[in-house]
């Protein structure tokens, strides 16, 4: 049987796991790093490059290198954070026939799917060449605040990528997973994992080798790009007013800055100022213009202040959900690079009043994590067991645009839930099921996952026939639902498996493509 | 190997000095599972088991009752249990609550459905089998916690031991056949049973009542503001019915709720005032506001439905002003579909209901037209317009008859209705036609 390996697809790097000996292990790509960068790019010549290749030539090549695909997978392009990463990515992304948004790069249009899988697919290639011998499973990890349809795309994309997805996994989760193995003892922990891109807190409870998660939340969309982004924003107002010159046009000078910013970031995680110099930034009549500029610890914590206070916001709901004070908590685990900044450590210190733990490597933990479940899964030896949860509430569309919740969020899965409706009209002889997944108690404003008309209901005055709804998700989080009408016992049903925005057809068609280009993608 | 035994008659196996093992794998023998099977399920080594076996043959405990002919087959396990009952043997003679390590009563399992090509131990086959036999049993005899017990910690580490023994997660993938389902069951089933105990309220609900099930009581529930209409009431034990409400799946602020009305109210009155001053897109605009703060509330949907109208009635007016006759094909449509928006919102109101006939009538759709006209005719009988109407439309489906009882009943109600007359006439003479036709 070949190894199954666990991926974390990141934001902005991503990390493979397998399991060695019983333990986790990362496996180092060919350059010896353990994450590789989430990033595609396609050269002047048509040459597609992938991880490092493709960051190293970003700033030449910013409108055909693609960064950050996770933030738009499984979203719709009228989505309001897809509009906003349309006004801050290089790159071009147009609406797709289906409503999703698209990615334009090297003349080619690419969906988010495809791009994640060519990633995905890199990072099997990884695993293939330090194990020597094929992959063909894994087990992947996602923000745990993705949704159905989130979720949907990322299987799609290890299908592109050639690989079996046995689970989506929560990162926050993979984490505690990794964090809890071989612990003995039962813990409560709290998991604040602060990426590229997202930002998830859970809290979890374990003992002995199960981990039960209590309550999860968080917000798709802030992460450690923010923190550039600001830097970013505070260095072209400074440009601006003392040179004069905006450099907001220019996709050149925004790349360099970006990179500059993020690497000025990471050092001030260790001293307390860096000088931030890009000679030749900009030029005009005048001739070259440089950009020097010192940028301090303080400095930088006063400009990303409000973005780590409301990432304390949703640690609070978390606690909340969970039913937990934050002194409950017996542990708190850091996860994601920008965790390691010493004011997320600070706030996190002050908040659950003791120092977050120190055993692993926030980059690495996640992988470490989704190759731990798939040992679970599949290796009789391992002892770990994740009682996970559903991300979302899940429910129907009532009379008079509710939404009625079947199964709330954070309810551990395999589970069954039912309820008795009935109609709203005399004589009505046909009920329409709408399956809606969110939070909101307006259907409206949920997403609808799918529908179903139950018919032949035997005329009856309103409020008198009885209709049970029963809402089934199995281990694999495959949701099913069914409605039976209790007079006739008629019944009616759909299982809602794929909302993804790919058909099986186009799936198989990416990845004849992808077969073309992969000689290029391995040099 | 594929011996079967049983506990001599007259036995009594509490007088024995047994160790805790011993004595369970003693109150296995029930004539009918065969010793390989019950070797397995002994949790002790093969060889142990085995010099168990003998020697409780040679102090006269057990006695073999027959060879199994094929060990391997499953269907013969059954058939020996069915002959050893007919043979009037003692089939269960020690009694599963002398079983030190058993303190329910072990449910009797039908081995014939072991299964030993899966991928499952018999002992764990067995487990599973025994376990689902029991999940009827109150929720901290299923978790196995004393009755009572609301301590947390208790309750979890009792959760998770069967977790770790019954999630489904515990098999992935492994061959285990039709064990899939149980696994499912009996997992959902201590889930529920750790969610009921560690909630304080519906512990002590759970302490009084026997074997409460969540889905069958949920069900009974009356439905709240999320299905306004509750469903029949049915038979309940009150004080359950009302803890398990406020944990109801979809709970439901009140305060909120209460707000957002008010803030609709407030928005619909700005609404009725733009309205009176005669904007009414931004009126309707309001107005739609409003449902989105109070889907429920039919006052907004009413009022929205005669701003509509109201809206649409520029547009309207214009093209009703024509009469249908005069309109091209593709007029006529429009017509259509501008009277069916509005008549959503006023469906029995007779004039819209009449324009909606004759544009439908002029169209070719029949079936629709008539439904409009007896709505028309239904609203107002005592107009005789609305029964000639009915007949021309029954005179174009070529149903004659009713034609002319439309025509006449107008007639009886306005002898001056022209066009009742001159259609009666032109369907009588029609028929006369017909009639002279078929007899030349």
């Amino acid at each position: 049987m070949s190894r199954v390996i666990g991926i974390d697809l990141g934001t902005t790097n991503s990390c493979v796991a397998v399991m060695e000996n019983g333990q986790p292990t990362v496996i180092p790509n060919s350059g010896g790093y353990k994450t590789t960068p989430s990033m595609f790019g396609i050269t002047q010549d048509g040459k597609r490059l992938v991880g490092h290749l493709a960051k190293r030539q970003a700033i030449t090549n910013a409108r055909n290198t693609v960064a950050a695909a996770k933030r738009l997978i499984g979203r719709r392009f009228d989505d309001p954070e897809v509009q906003k990463s349309i006004d801050l990515s290089p790159y071009e992304i147009v609406r797709g026939p289906n409503g999703d948004p698209r990615i334009k790069a090297g003349g080619k249009t690419f969906t988010c799917p495809e791009i994640s899988g060519i990633i995905l697919r890199e990072m099997k290639r990884v695993a293939e060449e330090y194990l020597s011998e094929t992959v063909q499973e894994a087990v992947i990890t996602v923000p745990a605040y993705f949704n159905d349809s989130q979720r949907q795309c990322t299987k799609d994309a290890g299908k592109i990528a050639g690989l079996e997805v046995l689970r989506i996994i929560n990162e926050p989760t993979a984490a505690a997973l990794a964090y809890g193995m071989n612990r003995p003892g039962e813990e409560k922990i709290a998991v604040y994992d602060l990426g590229g891109g997202t930002f998830d807190i859970s809290i979890l409870d374990m003992s002995d080798g199960v981990v039960e998660v209590l309550a999860t939340s968080g917000n798709t969309f802030l992460g450690g790009e923010d923190f550039d982004r600001r830097i970013v924003q505070h260095l072209v107002e400074w440009f601006e007013e003392s040179e004069g010159m905006d450099l907001r046009s220019d996709t050149m000078a925004l790349q360099r800055l970006k990179d500059a910013a993020e690497k000025a970031k990471c050092d001030l995680s260790m001293r307390d100022v860096v000088e931030i110099n890009l000679p030749f930034i900009a030029s005009d009549s005048e001739g070259p213009r440089h950009l020097k500029f010192e940028l301090t610890r303080e400095n930088l914590e006063s400009l990303v202040h409000d973005v780590v206070e409301g990432t304390l916001k949703s640690v609070e709901q978390c606690c909340v959900d969970a039913g937990v004070q934050a002194s409950d908590i017996d542990q708190v685990v850091l996860v994601g690079g920008q965790s390691r900044m010493p004011l997320v450590q600070r706030r996190v210190t002050e908040y659950f009043g003791k120092r977050p733990h120190r055993g692993v490597n926030p980059d690495e933990v996640v992988g470490l994590g989704a190759a731990v479940q798939a040992a679970a899964l599949l290796d009789s030896k391992n002892d770990m067991l994740l009682l996970d949860v559903t991300p979302l509430s899940l429910g129907i569309g009532t009379y008079g645009g509710h939404f009625a919740r079947l199964i709330e969020r954070n309810t551990t899965v395999p589970v069954s839930k039912g309820h008795v409706f009935t109609t709203t009209r005399d004589d009505q002889s046909a009920v329409k099921i709408c399956v809606l997944q969110g939070e909101s108690d307006l259907a409206a404003e949920n997403d609808l996952l799918g529908e179903f008309v139950l018919s032949g209901i035997r005329p009856a005055p309103k409020g008198e026939p009885e209709v049970e709804v029963s809402f089934d998700i199995d281990a694999n989080g495959i949701v099913s639902v069914s409605a039976r009408d209790l007079a006739t016992d008629k019944e009616q049903s759909i299982t809602v498996s794929s909302t993804g925005t790919l058909s099986d057809v186009e799936i198989d068609e990416i990845i004849e493509e992808h077969d073309l280009y992969e000689v290029q993608l391995r040099d | 190997m594929g011996q079967i035994f049983a506990l001599a008659s007259g036995c009594d196996a509490t007088q024995l000095n047994l160790t805790a093992t011993e004595g369970y794998l003693l109150s296995r023998f029930d004539g009918s599972t065969p010793w390989r099977v019950l070797r397995e399920m002994a949790g002790i080594p093969a060889a142990d088991a085995d010099s168990c076996l003998d020697r409780w043959i040679d102090e006269g405990l057990l006695e073999a009752i027959r060879n199994s002919s094929d060990s391997n087959s499953s269907s013969s396990a059954s058939s020996s249990s069915a002959q050893t009952d007919s043979d009037g043997e003692e089939s269960a003679p020690v009694d599963a609550a002398e079983a030190p390590s058993e303190t329910p009563p072990a449910p009797q399992i039908d081995e014939s459905k072991f299964d030993e090509g899966l991928d499952l131990d018999l002992s764990v086959q067995r487990r599973i089998l025994e376990f689902e036999a029991s999940l009827d049993q109150p929720y901290h005899r299923l978790l196995d916690v004393e009755k009572g017990s609301s301590d947390p910690k208790v309750i979890k580490r009792a959760y998770f031991k069967l977790s770790k023994e019954f999630h489904p997660d515990r098999y992935f993938r492994r061959n285990i056949g039709p064990y899939a389902l149980p696994l499912e069951r009996i997992f959902k089933k201590v889930l529920e049973a750790h969610e009921m105990l560690s909630d304080p309220d519906l512990c002590q609900v759970e302490n009084q009542s026997s074997t409460p099930s969540a889905v069958e009581t949920v069900v009974a529930l009356p439905a709240t503001e999320a299905s306004p209409e509750p469903s029949a009431e049915k038979p309940k034990p009150l004080t359950k019915l009302e803890r398990l409400r406020q944990r109801m799946p979809f709970k439901i602020d009140q305060a909120a709720i209460e707000a957002r009305r008010a803030k609709a109210q407030e928005i619909f009155r700005a609404a009725e005032a733009s309205q009176k001053a005669g904007r009414l897109q931004e009126a309707e605009a309001n107005i739609r506001i409003a449902i989105s703060f109070d889907p429920a509330c039919s006052e907004f949907k009413e009022a929205l439905g005669g701003l509509r109208i109201q809206a649409a009635g520029a547009r309207a007016t214009k093209l009703l002003a024509t009469p249908s006759e005069r309109m091209s094909e593709g007029e006529l449509r429009d017509a259509w579909k501008l009277l069916e928006d509005v008549l959503l919102y006023r469906p029995h109101d007779p004039e819209l209901n009449e324009r909606a006939a004759r544009v439908c009538l002029q169209l070719g759709k029949l079936d629709v037209a008539e439904e409009y006209a007896q709505t028309y005719m239904e609203g107002s009988p005592e107009v005789a317009g609305s029964h000639t109407l009915l007949g021309r439309i029954h005179r174009e489906r070529g149903d004659r008859d009713a034609a002319v009882r439309a025509f006449e009943r107008a007639l009886k109600l306005d002898e001056e209705d022209l066009d009742a007359r001159r259609a009666l006439a032109s369907v009588r003479l029609g028929a006369r036609n017909e009639a002279q036709g078929g007899t030349a």
